[in-house]
């Protein structure tokens, strides 16, 4: 484990300070070179931003989705265990395997959605090869693939709520909706507070999807953090520049993990 | 009130359906274009349901590339990562639940940060060290990153701390060994929580492309993710065979599929339980 994260993690901070291209025998010491290079680099910053952007939107889209169909198959409905199993599926199927899927439903000429959308006289766009479109067609994508994985937390979180406090609200005349905001979503915080930790590190993996269905394209428009860095070591060969982006990205997940714990001590609601 | 309930179940079995039919609809496509000839997935008019079947389809993917070496490579691959997290996963969390050092707590603490650290921020001072050692392109290259997990620790630990402590000190009094005890007390006790954490990692790993990509570029040890990524990029184009490309995607799921409907309530435990407990 200390072999595999943390003298990783020393060495890359090492490399990062190098101009090397994996190759040569001399790699030259340029110091903080790398980093004020990636900082003015155009590329860079827009990796960062879209890795951003998919990580808000993630957040955005999958933790209350994810929350509410927990709470409607938390009902006790008939077929429960069906929807269930339906949602969750795709979780486990490989990242790109649905990434080749949705690149045949995304196309623009006989792709699905567009032919639904034609259906309906819209004229779709070419989804994965216009600039606007291809990040939410990459966030929608990974919507798909992960929101039976937010459910499944959501409802073991809602299994977990203690009935007889449930219960105990009703008598005292709460309606549902009360007792939904005064009783179940505090007792849901730990896996809220998880769910939340769990989300910003995936957003920041994101890579799989992105390589089979954009190769980070178009005008590097769905090039994230984790794309940036593989680009920039294995096909360009700048070994520091891709080190000096590692360590942003590891400062990025550890400052941001750190501050949900912070935030999450005040108002995690512990048992 | 009674009639407000009923509609509300109502409702919510509304949302549920429209969810889920959301969810299948891009895996009811990928059957369907996988047993489709080129000319009904080009066609602009809007087929929801198959009018020829080309079975063939799947023997011809099959033989597009070397799928059955593939298709070894990453059993392999997999079930020696599954096999080797399980033992020194098993090991750590036996020490730190059963026996007590100095500075277990940090150790645990740092082992938890390492949760949080993804490969894809180490990758490449890995890839070096793995290269110096001529692992790239190699079985190894592929297993020895994952040797150890951070979430295999995590996950038998919680197991771990169910089972009576004194249960472990009256084995130690009858002289047992400390691998004697987790080998046949610990463990049986914990079987859940190995089973789940054995499906889960096999799931992981088989679907990951990432450090395969970066670990391997021969033919000869590339596994099923990998294969899958080329068919876009080597056919490439406008003559991509789609229905190729979507039956291939078929039969290399199948193993997670089986893993799904056969070990879904270890699997579906595994995750509701780890934020809970956590």
């Amino acid at each position: 484990m200390t072999l595999f994260v943390f003298i990783p993690a020393g060495y890359v901070v090492f490399l990062s300070l190098l101009r090397w291209n994996l190759i040569d025998v001399n790699a030259q010491f340029v110091g903080l070179g790398n980093y004020v290079h990636l900082f003015a680099s155009q590329s860079f910053q827009q990796a960062l931003s879209n890795t951003l952007i998919l990580g808000v939107g993630l957040i955005v889209i999958l933790l209350p989705l994810g929350l509410f169909l927990a709470v409607l198959l938390d009902m006790g409905l008939h077929g429960t265990r069906i929807y269930r199993t339906v949602m969750f599926g795709p979780y486990v199927l490989p990242l790109v395997a649905s990434g080749l899927v949705w690149t045949l439903l995304y196309n623009q000429n006989f792709g699905l959605i567009n032919q639904v959308l034609a259906w309906a006289h819209i004229n779709g766009p070419d989804w994965l090869g216009t600039n606007g479109f291809a990040l939410l067609a990459v966030l929608i994508m990974t919507v798909w693939q992960y929101l039976g994985y937010y459910m499944l937390i959501f409802l073991g979180g809602l299994q977990n709520v203690s009935a007889a406090l449930k219960e105990a609200a009703a008598i005292d005349g709460a309606n549902d909706r009360q007792t939904f905001w005064h009783i179940t979503l505090p007792a849901l915080s730990p896996s809220l507070f998880f769910a939340l930790i769990i989300c910003t590190i995936q957003a920041f993996q994101t890579f799989d999807q992105v390589y089979v269905m954009t190769g980070g394209g178009p005008d590097g428009s769905t090039t994230t953090l984790v794309y940036y860095i593989f680009n920039e070591g294995f096909q360009m060969y700048n070994i520091g520049t891709a080190a000096a982006a590692s360590m942003v990205l590891l400062i990025l997940l550890v400052i941001l993990t750190l501050l949900q714990v912070r935030l999450g001590r005040r108002w995690v609601v512990e048992e | 009130m009674a009639a407000k309930r009923r509609l509300t179940r109502l409702a919510a079995h509304v949302v549920l359906m429209i969810v889920s039919l959301g969810v299948l609809l891009p895996i009811y496509w990928v059957v369907v274009s996988a047993i489709s000839p080129m000319s009904a997935i080009f066609s602009s008019t809007l087929h929801l349901f198959p009018t020829v079947f080309h079975w063939n389809n799947f023997v011809r993917a099959w033989k597009s590339q070397p799928f059955g070496l593939y298709f070894f490579n990453s059993l392999f691959t997999n079930f020696a990562i599954v096999f080797i997290q399980l033992i020194t996963s098993c090991l750590a969390a036996y020490a730190f639940v059963f026996i007590p050092f100095p500075g277990s707590k940090a150790f645990f603490f740092i082992i938890l940060m390492a949760m949080m650290v993804p490969l894809q921020a180490t990758f490449i001072p890995i890839y070096l060290m793995l290269s110096q050692v001529h692992f790239i392109n190699t079985y190894q290259g592929l297993i020895v990153p994952f040797v150890g997990s951070a979430f295999g620790i995590f996950l038998l630990r919680q197991g771990f701390v169910s089972i009576p402590k004194e249960v472990i000190a009256a084995a130690r009094i009858d002289g047992a060994s400390e691998f004697r005890i987790l080998w046949s007390m610990v463990a049986p006790n914990a079987k859940p929580a190995l089973i789940t954490l054995a499906l889960l990692n096999f799931v992981w790993h088989y679907n990951s492309l990432f450090w395969p990509l970066v670990a391997t570029n021969s033919t000869d040890v590339r596994v099923l993710p990998v294969a899958l990524s080329y068919f876009l990029s080597q056919e490439g184009g406008s003559n991509l065979q789609w229905n190729l490309m979507m039956a291939a995607d078929i039969f290399t799921i199948i193993p997670v599929v089986l893993i799904f409907i056969f070990g879904q309530r270890f699997i579906v435990k595994g995750i509701a339980s780890s934020a809970v407990k956590g």
